[in-house]
Parts: C-alpha cells; structure tokens; sequence
C-alpha cells in the first residue's frame, strides 16, 4: 500500500484512513464483546485460553470460530471485539513485525509490538472499530513472560492476568482464586480450562469448545480444542445424583418439582454441530 | 400511620375501590374498603407523578376503572418525572443459595451513588420475620420501603388468618404489589431467603420476573459471584463451608467490581429461624489472599 506522505516511514497507517472515507455504513446491531479469553503468566510461561463461540445479536454466526491467533512463534493474540475487525488487525500487526524483523535483524519484543499496534489503532478512535487484543509473549531475551492488554480505544496495559469478553467476570473470579506465580503447567491449564468453562455455562454469547495455548521459551504450543458438552454433562449428572440424595430429605412439595427437572429433555442431546 | 406522615399526604376522599378484590365478590374480601392504601403524592405540575397505589394507580382524566384490568396501567401522561442525578445501575453484590442445612444469605454492605460511595454499611439483607429474610438490589430507597410494605403486609396477613403466609405466596404478593410499577423509573431486585417445610429462594424483580431456584446472585458483582459459586456449590456443603464460600464469592466480586465492597452480611436460615453472623470486614479476606507466594 503506497503511502501519501514520504515522511512517514513505510511501515504505517494504511491509506483509507476515517476521516478521508465517505459516510460510514451503520452497524447492523448494537456490538458486544461477545466472548470469554483469558491469560495470566505464571512461573511456566503464558497460559492464554478462550472459547469459540462467533455470536452475531443472539445467533451463534460460527460455533468453531479460532480467537487465538499465532502472530509469530513467540507471540499470540487473543482477540475479543468484532471479529472482522479482529482477524484483519491480527494480519497487519503479524505483517508489520514481520517486515521489522527482515529489516532489522531481530525480533520486536512484546511491549514493542503492543505499542505498535496500540499506535495503528490510534486513528481510528472514535470510530465503529472494536479490537480488544491481548497479546501473549515472552521478555526479548525469553527470559520471563509478557502480557500486554491492548484496546482499540487506546487502552494499553501490562499485566499478569487479563480477562476479556462478555464473559469474563465468570472467569475473573475464578481466576482470581487460584491463580498464582507457582502454579504448575497442569495446574495452570485446569485452571485455565475452569474459568473458561465457568463463563460458557453463565454467559450466553461464550460457549462451545475452549481452545487453549501455552507460550514458553521455546515458543506457543496448543492443546487440542476440547467441547465443552462432555464437561457440561459430567457436571448434569453430578447435580442429578445431587437431587436424588435430596428428595430423600425433603418435603412433597419440592418432590415434583425435582421429578420436574429431572425429566426435563435437554435440548442438546439433539444437536450435531 | 406512620407511614402515612413519613410520605406527608393529604387526605382524599375516597375516589375508587378496589379492583381486584371487589371483582371477587363481598365475601371474599379480607380487606376493608376504605381509604388505608390511598397513599398517593400530589400530581401536580411541580411533583413527581409516581403513585404510591399499590393495586390501581390514579390515572388522570379518567373517572372511573372499576373495570379496568391490572395489566392496563401506564405511568400519568401530564406529570413529569424528576431527572435521575445518575444512571442507576444495581451496584451491589448479593446472593442466595441453598444447601442440605438451610438457606444462606450473603451481601456486601456498600451504596453507591454514581462514583461516590455514599455509604458504607447499609445492610441490604432485612429479616421479614423470623423464617424469611430478603436481599435487595436496585434503588436503595426502592427497596427500602418495598420491604416495610412487604413487613407490613405479611404481619397482616399473620394477624387476620393465624398462620403465616407461604413464602411462594409472599413472593405472589410482592411481584402483584410490584406489577402496576411496570415500566417506570422503580428498580427493585428482592431475592426472599426463607425456610417454609424446606428452604426456599425466590428472586422477585421489579420487572415481573418471579423465579425459583437453588442459587441466585443479584447486582453488579453478580458474575464474578456466579463464577465461585457455580465451581463450589453442592448440597451437601456443611455450615461452615457454606458460610466460607458465600463470604468467599462477595469477596471476589468487591475484588473485582466498583460498585461491591466494604463489609459482607450473611444469615443462615435454618428451620429454626435465621441467624446472622458478625459483619466481617473483606479486608480479613483480602490478607489471606495476599498471603498466597507470589514471586516475580
């Protein structure tokens, strides 16, 4: 993309910038962070979780959508927003770090990457432009974690555990309680995977499956997306077994209410995704 | 009354009956028909035109709505409404949960006006009698004097037919009490926490919602609430780990939220009656969460 000015070096803003662009098209319906991601540092690296539910105003538009997205090997980034919006900013930061790296030899560290893109979001505030990154990585010289929170209305923070979504108060609580610089890998996925699990069983817009990645010194590894149907029915058949313990001790007028509940057909044992 | 003076109205002569109990017929009427509910404000140009009637509200230009159904209020159309000074928003945290020895009740203890904390020990948890507390959310007066009339009304009830009202009864009362509210500025949130045969929790709302369950968790804190509680309830919690993981959850959630802090209420409503334990400061929480290692 040529540039208009010569000043600017060649790594910049693209040219359709707002205020040159003809009237905006209205948004269909009111946008909402709909979404639950997670990440939080620990003494194993970066654990960085979310779910992969694509909602549209009430529809579920894809239930397998990826919101964590590789930017390089050594970087991830969680995205929550618009979608569109999202997956098109992920290709520029990932281009723009890309041709820093071929021109300079090395790699830009983590805060420089978010500074980076915190900049490129800079002209469109104000705009319809919804981007809410969480970009997960390591120090330059990969000796400790990185966690940058970064927000298309300029907000740029670091931090040792983000939660970014409609969802995430579910999973900020959780996260809060367990959450701790010695935690092990295996401790940090369950966690992980239980805040994420948590927000999908409350929130409505997060759900489906929970895609999980663990960035350490030697780069991003992935954990296969695993569905959360099979843990909502493992935790189904718990509070059944629950109820049947207490229509033993309790009265008749909660007795049919429990029989009730018990017969009550699930709507997803009808699904295929 | 008293509160009759505490609203300073002025007499009116009796302008309607009834509705929805003259419609019953003469015999079924528990209640006297006179003037007792007519606490209404003046609709003046210069007034708020909220009524305070609690089955039929005044509606000017009409002279009579005997045959009026309920469902047909609508707020006065030549009364302005007083400017709210700020968005309202239910900046609170409580929850109700139930478990194999009672009910537990938890809140915190802060109102906020705004940004400004305009109080920090309000008690947003009130016994109604000694079966039955409510947890508030909303506009604090709202809610404050919805549960004097709901106190009010309950001991009535007790006085005229020997027996105390059933709490999904209560919950009936206080959603039909509510109804007329409909669409206007009231914002009340009730969850009524009580042991009738059994414990019981029911979530009223000013709205018209009225929902029974085995935990609710009402206000701004409430996600961050639903996360802890979601993970560690079960029926079979004793006492003290039920009281822990309700203090627990207020405490994540006026860890997180702006609108929940200082202090945590919490009843236990056994079939005994309900028992409150010492308001414990978050701060008690906060230290042993701070004590966890931490080293970067």
């Amino acid at each position: 993309m040529a540039t208009k000015n010569p000043f600017l070096t060649s790594s910049s803003l693209p040219t359709c910038l707002p205020f040159a662009s003809s009237q905006s098209v209205p948004l269909p319906f009111p946008m909402a962070h709909g979404t639950t991601t997670l990440a939080f540092m620990f003494q194993g690296g970066v654990m960085a979780a979310a779910d992969t539910r694509s909602s549209c105003s009430g529809l579920v538009a894809c239930p397998a959508s990826q919101k964590i997205l590789p930017i390089h090997s050594h970087l991830v980034g969680l995205t929550s927003g618009t979608s569109a919006d999202c997956a098109l900013w992920k290709r520029i930061l990932a281009r723009e770090l890309r041709l820093y790296q071929l021109r300079h030899g090395r790699r830009l560290s983590t805060s420089g990457a978010a500074k980076l893109l915190s900049h490129m979001l800079h002209p469109f505030k104000g705009t319809e432009l919804c981007v809410a990154a969480t970009l997960c990585g390591k120090k330059m010289n990969l000796s400790g974690p990185r966690l940058f929170y970064v927000c298309s209305d300029g907000t740029r923070l670091r931090g040792m555990l983000f939660s970014v979504g409609s969802g995430s108060p579910y999973a900020y609580s959780i996260l809060d309680q367990g959450v701790h610089w010695g935690l092990s890998v295996d401790e940090a996925k369950s966690i992980a995977r239980e805040a994420v699990y948590r927000a999908t069983y409350r929130d409505a817009y997060s759900g489906n499956c929970v895609d999980m990645y663990h960035i350490t010194s030697k780069g991003w590894t992935r954990r296969n997306r695993e569905d959360l149907k099979e843990e909502y029915y493992r935790e189904k058949e718990r509070r059944k077994h629950e109820k049947t313990e207490r229509r033993d001790t309790s009265l008749s007028d909660s007795h049919t209410q429990i029989l009730l509940e018990e017969n009550r057909e699930d709507c997803w044992t009808e699904e295929r995704w | 009354m008293a509160l009759e003076d505490v609203c300073s109205f002025k007499e009116r002569p009796v302008q309607h009956k009834w509705f929805s109990f003259s419609s019953l017929g003469d015999a079924a009427i528990p209640f006297p028909k006179s003037d007792y509910y007519n606490l209404r404000l003046e609709t003046s140009e210069n007034n708020c035109g909220v009524p305070l009637h609690f089955f039929i509200p005044p509606l000017p230009h009409s002279s009579s709505f005997i045959n009026r159904p309920l469902s047909s209020f609508c707020p006065p159309k030549n009364s302005m409404t007083v400017q709210r000074p700020f968005r309202l928003a239910h900046g609170t945290t409580t929850l109700g949960f139930i478990f194999q020895g009672g009910v537990i009740a938890a809140a915190d203890t802060r109102a906020s006006a705004g940004g400004l904390v305009a109080c920090p020990a309000v008690h947003k948890i009130t016994p109604i009698h000694s079966h039955l507390v409510v947890t508030s959310s909303g506009s604090g007066a709202d809610c404050m004097l919805w549960e004097r009339i709901l106190i009010r009304e309950i001991r009535l009830y007790q006085l005229r037919h020997g027996h105390r009202l059933s709490i999904r009864a209560t919950a009936k009362l206080l959603s039909s009490m509510l109804h007329p509210f409909k669409g206007t500025e009231m914002c009340v949130a009730l969850t009524l926490c009580g042991w009738d045969n059994g414990p019981k929790l029911i979530y009223v709302c000013s709205d018209g919602a009225r929902l029974q369950g085995d935990v609710f968790s009402v206000g701004s804190g409430s996600p961050y609430a639903y996360g802890v509680l979601d993970r560690e309830l079960r029926w079979s919690l004793s006492k003290g780990e039920a009281i822990s993981l309700a203090r627990e959850a207020v405490f994540r959630a006026t860890h997180r939220d702006a609108y929940s802090g200082n202090n945590v209420d919490l009843f236990h409503i056994t079939a005994q009656g309900w028992i409150v334990t010492v308001m414990r400061s978050v701060k008690t929480n906060l230290c042993a969460h701070e004590k966890k290692p931490r080293n970067l």
